[in-house]
Formats: C-alpha cells, sequence, structure tokens
C-alpha cells in the first residue's frame, strides 16, 4: 500500500503539473501532426522510386508513432529532472520515505497516458492523411509502453547529467534526432552505408520500429529472431533494454548534492 | 535528555573551499537549536550533512541515533534553504502531495492552518506571494508529524505577521517534544526560539550555548547610540567609552539613569544630534562581535590580496 500510495501521490502531482502547461501539452501533441501533414501529406510517399519516403505509407507508422515515444520521454523527463534539481526537489525527496525509482515510475506513468493519446491520434491521423493500410495489433500497447519506459530512463539520465534545462533540452534533442532518423524509422536500413548496420542495431528505438511495424504491417518484410515472430522476439530485447535504461535513470536521479 | 542529533569533527570541502571544518555539536530532543552565520559560513552544508543530502568528507553524524542517510524519513522532516516546489499546483495540492508521500500523515488542511494558509484558494505556487511561498515550503515539512524537524532558513522571505506565525508554530512544536534544528539570519528569531545557539563561521563552530549565556559572554555592554556628524575627538571628556561607527558614536556601559548624563554633555558642547537610541547587548552584537572578526579577516585578505596585484 505505501508504495502504491507514494507512487499514486507523485503521478497525481506529475499529472496536474503537466496537464497545467498547456504549451508544453499543445506542442506534445502538434509536433507529430506537423510531420504527419508535412511528410505524408505534403511530400507523399513514392513506393518504388528512389530517395526518402521511397516506401509504402504503412511503413512509416513506427517513424510518426517515435516522434512521441522517444522525443516526449527524453524532453520532459529531461527537463523534469533539470527542474527538480533546481529546485532542491530531489534534496527534499530524498529525505521522504519516496524512492528514486518510485519517482521515476510515477513520471513514467504520467508520460504513458500522455504518449498513449498522443498514440491514438498520430494512428488516426496516418490512416486518414496518408491512407495508410494498418493492422490495428494489440501488441501496440505493450511497445507504446514498453517503449515509454526505456526512453524516460534516458531522459532522466539525460536531466542528471547536465547542468540546467537548458542542457537537457538541447541533449535530447541531440541524442533524439539522430535515434529517430536512424532506427528504421524513416529511412532504411538499405539506404545507409553498410558499416553503420552495427549503430543502427545498438538504438532501442530500432526494435520498437522493427516490432511495431512487424505487428502493423501487412507488408513487412521483418525478418524473424532465432526462430521467434518479429513483433514478439523485438518486443522482448525492448523490455529487456527498457529494464536496464529505467535502472540506470533511477540510479542516476540525485539524491545528494 | 536523549540526544537527536549529533555531528562528531563533520568535514566538506568543495573545490578546495572549506565549508566544513570539523564541526562537532549535539541537539538534545526535544531543544530548539538555531545556527546562525554569515552567508557562505556552511550552515547548509550542515544541514545537509545531518539530513544525509551530502556526504561529509570525514567526522559522523547521527540522527535519532541512526547514521543521517538510515534515519525513518517518517520521523524527519526537511524545509531545504533553496527549496522551490513544483509551481504550478495550488497550496492545498502541494500539502496533499507531499503528505501522501507517508503512510501516516497529518491532515493537509490542519497543516495549512498551522501556516497561516487555512483559507488558500486556487491560486498555483507560483502566483503566490515570496511569503506565502515559503509558509506553503515550511507546511511540507510538517505533513508527518516529525520528531526532528530541520528548517533552513524557513523564514526568508515571510512578513513580520507571517513571521510571527511560523515562530508560533515553532513554538508549538517544540512544546510536544519535536526536535527543531534551524537556521537563520534574523537574530530576533533565534533569541525567541532557540533553546541554545551555535554560531557557525568559514566552517566551524565559534560559539554555542543559550541565547543569553553568548550575549553574556560576548555582546559586551549596554549602548547609547548617537546619530551625530560630530567626531570622536567630541566625546573625549564623556566618562564613558565611545566608539564610532560610520555616522553614529555608540557610547558603551550605559545605563538607562545615565542617558540625561549623556544628553546634558551632548546640549553643553552644543553637539548636533540627530537620533538617539539606547539598547541592551542582544544576540545581533553577539553576532557582529564573532562573525564579523572572520568577515574582516576575509575581506582585509581580499583588499590584500587586491593590494598585491595592483603594486
Amino acid at each position: 500500500m505505501s508504495r502504491l500510495g507514494r507512487v499514486r501521490a507523485e503521478t497525481a502531482a506529475g499529472w496536474r503539473a503537466f496537464v497545467r502547461r498547456r504549451t508544453a501539452v499543445f506542442f506534445t501533441f502538434f509536433f507529430p501532426v506537423i510531420l504527419i501533414v508535412i511528410f505524408g501529406a505534403l511530400i507523399r510517399t513514392d513506393p518504388g522510386g528512389g530517395g526518402l519516403f521511397a516506401e509504402h505509407p504503412a511503413y512509416y507508422v513506427p517513424g510518426y508513432l517515435a516522434v512521441v515515444v522517444l522525443f516526449t520521454p527524453l524532453s520532459r523527463l529531461g527537463s523534469e529532472v533539470a527542474r527538480h534539481r533546481e529546485g532542491s526537489r530531489f534534496e527534499k525527496l530524498a529525505t521522504t520515505p519516496q524512492t528514486r525509482a518510485e519517482w521515476l515510475l510515477a513520471q513514467t506513468v504520467v508520460n504513458a497516458v500522455i504518449i498513449g493519446l498522443a498514440s491514438l491520434l498520430i494512428l488516426a491521423l496516418v490512416v486518414v492523411l496518408t491512407g495508410a493500410e494498418i493492422v490495428f495489433s494489440p501488441l501496440l500497447v505493450p511497445y507504446v509502453l514498453v517503449g515509454v519506459v526505456c526512453f524516460c530512463g534516458v531522459g532522466a539520465m539525460l536531466g542528471s547529467y547536465t547542468d540546467s534545462q537548458d542542457g537537457a533540452v538541447a541533449a535530447s534533442n541531440a541524442i533524439g534526432l539522430p535515434l529517430l532518423f536512424l532506427s528504421e524509422t524513416f529511412v532504411s536500413l538499405e539506404q545507409l552505408p553498410g558499416w553503420f548496420e552495427p549503430l543502427v542495431n545498438l538504438s532501442p528505438l530500432t526494435y520498437f520500429a522493427r516490432g511495431v511495424r512487424a505487428a502493423t504491417d501487412p507488408n513487412a518484410a521483418t525478418s524473424a529472431i532465432a526462430g521467434v515472430d518479429p513483433a514478439l522476439a523485438n518486443l522482448g530485447i525492448l523490455a529487456v533494454l527498457a529494464v536496464v535504461f529505467f535502472a540506470l535513470g533511477a540510479r542516476s536521479i540525485p539524491t545528494t548534492d | 535528555m536523549d540526544t537527536a542529533v549529533v555531528a562528531e569533527g563533520l568535514e566538506k570541502r568543495y573545490d578546495g573551499t572549506t565549508a566544513l571544518a570539523g564541526v562537532t555539536l549535539s541537539v538534545e530532543r526535544g531543544e530548539v537549536f538555531a545556527l546562525i552565520g554569515p552567508n557562505g559560513a556552511g550552515k547548509t552544508t550542515l544541514v545537509r550533512a545531518l539530513t544525509g543530502t551530502t556526504e561529509p568528507d570525514s567526522g559522523s553524524a547521527r540522527v535519532l541515533e541512526a547514521a543521517p542517510s538510515a534515519v525513518d524519513r517518517d520521523r524527519l522532516g526537511v524545509l531545504p534553504q533553496s527549496f522551490s516546489p513544483p509551481d504550478r499546483l495550488t497550496a492545498r495540492e502541494l500539502v496533499a502531495y507531499y503528505a501522501g508521500l507517508y503512510d501516516d500523515h497529518r491532515d493537509p488542511e490542519a497543516v495549512l492552518a498551522d501556516v497561516g494558509l487555512a483559507n488558500a484558494d486556487d491560486t498555483w505556487y507560483e502566483n503566490l506571494s515570496g511569503g506565502q511561498q515559503r509558509r506553503v515550503c515550511v507546511g511540507t515539512a510538517l505533513v508527518n508529524d516529525p520528531d526532528v524537524l530541520f528548517l533552513d532558513e524557513p523564514t526568508t522571505g515571510i512578513d513580520p505577521a507571517g513571521r510571527r506565525t511560523v515562530w508560533r508554530l515553532i513554538e508549538d512544536l517544540a512544546d510536544s517534544g519535536t526536535t527543531v534544528f534551524l537556521t537563520t539570519h534574523d537574530m530576533a528569531e533565534a533569541e525567541r526560539l532557540a533553546d541554545r545557539v551555535g554560531l557557525l563561521a568559514d566552517g566551524e563552530l565559534v560559539a554555542r550555548g543559550t541565547p543569553a549565556g553568548l550575549v553574556a559572554d560576548h555582546a559586551g555592554s549596554s549602548r547609547l547610540t548617537i546619530e551625530t556628524p560630530a567626531d570622536q575627538t567630541a566625546f573625549e571628556d564623556l566618562p564613558f567609552p565611545t566608539a564610532t561607527r560610520g555616522s553614529e558614536v555608540v557610547v558603551r556601559e550605559v545605563s538607562p539613569a545615565d542617558i540625561g548624563r549623556v544628553v546634558d554633555y551632548l546640549e553643553q558642547r552644543g553637539i548636533d544630534y540627530s537620533g538617539l537610541s539606547w539598547a541592551e547587548p542582544d544576540l545581533e552584537d553577539v553576532y557582529l562581535e564573532l562573525a564579523d572578526e572572520t568577515e574582516l579577516e576575509r575581506t582585509d585578505g581580499t583588499a590584500l590580496a587586491r593590494a598585491g596585484e595592483t603594486a
């Protein structure tokens, strides 16, 4: 009860604090929408042609989802941790029964709700604006949740190891942008130099993209991993990475000066 | 009495600067201990070392018979000096939030009433006045009804009426057996609230004792302060020791009955003066006597260093 109670109290406070930042709420939803409008509706995909956006519309569903699953936790957690440090809030929390993992779990729950709603909006827009033909697999739910857990951990580390909110936001952009475009989201492996493939495999977002694609795109050519269905295998890998990054993120949160 | 807080030889350095230079002290259960000292003296570092939010380089500390990092958090209340809670929550939401972190907590409404915010409306923390904000912060340290309460400058920014509300609250807590360790720059606050006072300067506890004991030992005698453009030499024939402080002449060892003699002296010599005030020695005199010495040493050192640079 006590652990649950602390997470509940932190989640309620975190939720209120977030939804009252109207600008942050607006751009959390507006950013992926504008990307879909620009790339999916204005530029449009060109199946079979060369260059970027050469795949069929459903191929890019993981990429559009990644905009919120990756960016929102990185920037929100990064700046939230930095804000907490600047206000001596962790110094205060360190003298309460709440643990760092409980704090991060509560922030993750807030992010999961926001990102879950944004993901629904993205899926609807992708289907309506780009004509993507996708399967609404139930696996989308654990993918989004596990992805949020993973990147909340990374965001917590960014906030802990940078020295200000500005630094945390800059770091999240510097890390998020390359990951977003080089994790088999918008650019396929074939379009990248061969030597780059190992780096793609290092990105947690790659397993999110491959798995979501395997689960939602009926035309996807995602290969099985050790004989396991790619939709499940990639989820398993992402889950392991999520546990690792969540633990590292919680551990990075300062309890002393 | 049992000891609630013990520090033995605490030392802490930051990038070559000594924050704590072997601080040893103890605070009994139910006691109010006030730590005073100049900015940068090490007060906040000492509070952090005692609450487990900084690791001392050497020395040890115990709070409620446990290491600071291992104290039962349900029994500890802490208000950090530069604490700023989530700014888009109301006072009521903030107190309820921090209460929710404890299994056993006080009614948030009662806590708000204690800090004089019973009528708090739906204004977000960021839109409250500085004094109201600080009172909310004090409230967050009280939600778990702690046995030991650390308050790092609790009344900074609070108006006089609000300050008295917080003082009465601390007095009530002490009466009910709560141990209070507070830091302050307000000598009246320390003198009114504290059973004992410690003066920290340059990381060292240079004096400690009851407010009355410190005043008797270090504050000197009563003083008559004369605001006058006249030079100290004009007071040479006055049968009391004098000293010049800016545009004031301070006459020492003047009893209330002697004030008339000083006034007569001024009138007879035709010495202009615009104000006259008499005061018993107090904790501020102790502070000025002891902390000013280190401040002077520091500023003299700086001045000498600058002189050396330009020479």
